[in-house]
């Protein structure tokens, strides 16, 4: 990680920890990253062939979890009034920060190696990160109790991590383990650029769509009126019923 | 040569698979079980690679792959319902458009890439017809009247269908088309007593027996009962039809006022603890009213004395209960996954008899079709957790679970194959002793961590069930499923606390040994010891997650509340701090290891 991205977080923690609840939107964020994570190291838990890593995988699954339930409690205790921290803090399904795609789980889509330089890199991020919090002592008494259980965990996930990478480099798997620190570390920034871009095409759509809604989509308001209430009757179909099975509308 | 048929649902919520081997159903699951992600509604990939891995086949074995709905009747609803609302639909519009337009249009070629089927293997039934046929078809009718409710399909919310003897078995009667919903609306007062839509339902539904519906000539003015049987809502007081995220307008906080923040505790005995209860039992009268005026206009236009129900709205226990009381069928019939995971199951069921038109057989229906785990991949996983555990035999297992049970304690309960749908009928339950409330709210507190009111459902034997209960004849069916509520009868009440909820129903079980045979062996076994056949039996996760679904999300849910045990089949697991055991200090830095601190739990 290195002294820029601890300077950086140095310089802009307690400016972002200042702002109008910005305490309950921060610990319901890390929540939801925690509990994403949890359900990564779970998957992990179940596919992984290394039957020495299983265990650890599971423990830390355990700690992501109990993590995700110690930030919640907290950015309840702080009110969580706005609408993400609410919802990550409520038992319905808003979990987004996770590793599957289409499916596949992050482990599988890695494979153990480069899994582990993720596990490793991710988890080193935020003992910095939360290192910051601690070593700047802006937060109340109570985050910080909380944040000194979560750091120990933490650097137990950074520690075993990062042993069974040189355990891998000292099997002659070390050009490997570079390929694999190097992918995790630029998949990181090429990740934010491709959630950036896609932000940006959400909102151009959004104003294309929007101009055709009230451009294109205006006129016909004349001819459309809503459907009536009460029961109608429905047609039978009158297309073969392998024909209307194979109709889309 | 076997026909294989697939059926999926997906890309809204709950998304599952079902497969069928000439008819029968072999495999059927939902994707938040593999995925661990509560509700999923991407395209059950995972699902799907297990189904056909359990039926040894492969893609191209496949004869179809029936999509529970017809994708472009649902986007015509969308473009036409834009229109009508306009202007004020111009924030869902554009949401809509690049939902529809970036994916879900395009549907068919997705599913034909994802599960490797060319596209003239692929079927479209709708959304209401899948419900349909998942009632009828696995109901043990000849015949009967089809009631599918829920939030909205294509452009149905609720529809009327004839279920007959021979092809074809589903035939369209009627329906009454968005925005017109009594999903919505029960959604709609959902969000407004500050629940999760689509999760919270039960919440209110568990609130209202606290509450009395007072609210009822506000609701009534919501919800207008037609003369011709079907209903209309006032659209004034929701915006589901043209806000993209809020479902309910200042027009309902002026008639009920404000909404309940989410969140906020709920203690009945308050004041304002009793006004939310009041709008819960309010809302909840106003759905079995609408829904008892609704199940009276099918009796009028279909001659059976059989009622099948399916949508979302379905899963509501306590409605399924009211229209066998006061309405005019004989039989009702509700299976398990009623909501849209249910829909992978119809689908294929329907593709199978009315498209093919094969005969139908109405025969007795059992859920447990998801993953189950041989007793040595358990024992190795088990094993590499270094969780600690026995080995039961088959003839002391019972005995040991019954002790831990008879001692207080609260186990999770992994035996076989893994239930279809929301509810979890003893392949994957949490299950305690029910006498005594402090049960109840220890595992309310402690095990689900879920909010103090809600009530837990009572498991019995089909043998002992009219001791302790009161079940209508009406709903033989549902109970076995735990769709349907019953009185327990005021004499047991106080014995069976933990299960009673505080207007005296109960969501009841009732467990055949043919369904079930384990757990139908653990509650007689129970039932030997104690003279109580009756375990309280709820779903085997916590809180936010689905129900677990391996042995390893099992050893989770152990390790992160307070149960006592898990049987992982005969093994009997416990907590320990072996698991995190002294070997693993080894990878905290220097300072943290001498100051002593391990790893927290």
């Amino acid at each position: 990680m290195g002294r820029p991205r601890r300077t950086w977080l140095k310089l802009v923690s307690p400016l972002a920890w200042s702002r109008k609840d910005s305490e309950q939107r921060f610990l319901a964020s890390f929540s939801e990253t925690e509990r994403g994570s949890s359900v990564d190291m779970l998957a992990a838990c179940e596919l992984t062939e290394r039957r020495d890593l299983r265990r650890k995988y599971f423990i830390h699954a355990l700690d992501e979890a109990r993590h995700s339930r110690m930030f919640a409690r907290r950015a309840k205790e702080f009110g969580a009034r706005q609408s993400r921290a609410r919802a990550a803090l409520d038992d319905a399904n808003t979990l987004q920060t996770h590793g599957i795609v289409m499916g596949r789980p992050l482990f599988e889509r890695y494979g153990e190696l480069e899994f582990l330089a993720f596990v490793c890199r991710s988890e080193a991020m935020a003992v910095e990160q939360f290192g910051v919090y601690r070593e700047l002592d802006f937060l109340d008494d109570k985050t910080n109790v909380m944040l000194d259980n979560i750091l120990r965990d933490e650097h137990f996930h950074v520690g075993y991590s990062r042993t069974e990478l040189e355990r891998y480099t000292r099997q002659g798997r070390g050009a490997e383990v570079t390929w694999a620190q190097r992918k995790v570390f630029w998949r990181r920034p090429w990740e934010a650029w491709m959630r950036f871009s896609l932000r940006v095409g959400h909102v151009v759509t959004g104003i294309w769509m929007t101009l055709l809604y009230v451009l294109v989509v205006a006129p016909f308001k004349l001819g459309a009126r809503r459907e009536a209430a009460g029961w109608r009757a429905v047609k039978p179909d009158p297309r073969s019923r392998m024909a209307a099975a194979r109709g889309q509308g | 040569m076997a026909t294989w048929i697939l059926g999926v649902s997906a890309l809204f919520h709950d998304s599952a698979v079902a497969l069928l081997r000439d008819g029968e159903v072999v495999a059927a699951a939902q994707e938040e079980r593999f995925t661990r992600i509560k509700h999923d509604h991407e395209l059950p990939v995972r699902a799907a690679e297990w189904a056909l891995a359990e039926a040894g086949i492969e893609p191209t074995d496949l004869d179809w792959l029936v999509f529970y709905e017809k994708p472009l009747a649902k986007f015509q609803r969308i473009l036409v319902n834009s229109v009508a609302e306009f202007p004020r639909a111009w924030r869902s519009f554009p949401r809509a458009m690049q939902s529809w337009l970036g994916r879900k249009l395009w549907v068919a070629g997705e599913l034909s890439r994802t599960f490797h089927v060319p596209p003239q293997k692929l079927l479209f039934s709708q959304h209401h017809q899948s419900h349909a046929a998942s009632a009828f078809l696995t109901s043990p009718f000849e015949d009967a009247a089809i009631l599918t409710v829920d939030g909205v399909g294509e452009l149905a919310t609720t529809g009327l269908w004839r279920g007959r003897p021979e092809a074809p078995h589903i035939e369209p009667v009627a329906e009454v088309v968005f925005p017109h919903s009594l999903g919505l609306f029960y959604s709609a007062m959902t969000a407004f007593l500050g629940f999760a839509v689509n999760e919270g339902e039960y919440k209110v539904m568990g609130m209202a027996a606290f509450g009395e519906p007072v609210f009822m000539d506000e609701m009534r003015k919501l919800v207008r009962l037609d003369d011709n049987g079907g209903f209309t809502l006032d659209l004034e007081a929701f915006c589901w039809h043209w806000h993209p995220t809020e479902s309910y307008t200042t027009r309902l906080v002026g008639i009920l006022g404000t909404p309940r923040f989410p969140g906020t505790p709920f203690d009945p005995t308050t004041q304002e603890g009793k006004h939310w209860a009041n709008i819960a039992a309010s809302t909840q009268a106003m759905l079995e009213e609408a829904l008892l005026h609704v199940a009276r206009h099918a009796r009028e236009r279909i001659d059976s004395p059989n009622l099948c129900l399916a949508g979302g709205v379905a899963l509501n226990a306590v409605a399924n209960t009211r229209l066998a009381e006061a309405g005019p069928f004989e039989n009702i019939w509700v299976q398990p996954a009623a909501g849209d995971a249910g829909g992978a199951l119809g689908a294929a069921l329907w593709a199978w008899h009315d498209v093919l038109e094969k005969p139908r057989t109405p025969g007795p229906f059992v859920c447990s079709l998801g993953r189950s785990w041989d007793a040595d991949t358990a024992a190795e996983l088990l094993e590499d957790l270094r969780a600690p555990r026995e080995r039961l035999t088959e003839d002391t297992w019972l005995e040991r679970v019954v002790d831990d049970l008879e001692g207080g304690g609260v186990v999770g309960w992994f035996q076989g194959r893994a239930e279809l749908g929301p509810r979890a009928l003893g392949q994957r339950s949490i299950l305690a002793d029910p006498r005594g409330e402090a049960t109840r709210d220890r595992v309310n507190a402690r095990i689900k961590f879920r909010e103090s009111f809600r009530p837990f459902a009572p498991a019995v034997t089909a043998e002992a069930a009219d001791r302790y209960f009161d079940i209508h004849p009406a709903l033989a069916g549902p109970v076995r499923h735990m769709v349907a509520t019953a009185t327990v009868k005021p004499e047991h009440r106080e014995l069976l606390a933990a299960v009673t909820h505080v207007d005296g129903s109960a969501r009841v079980q009732v467990v055949h040994a043919e369904d079930s045979p384990r757990f139908h062996a653990l509650l007689t076994a129970f039932g030997a010891r104690t003279g109580l056949p009756v375990l309280l039996n709820t779903s085997f996760n916590l809180k936010g997650d689905p129900i677990v679904d391996t042995p390893i999300d099992a050893l989770a849910a152990l390790y992160s509340s307070d149960l006592d045990a898990v049987y992982v089949g005969r093994h009997r697991v416990t907590r320990s701090e072996r698991v995190r055991g002294g070997d693993l200090k080894e990878y905290l830095p220097e300072e943290i290891r001498n100051a002593g601190a391990a790893p927290a739990r």
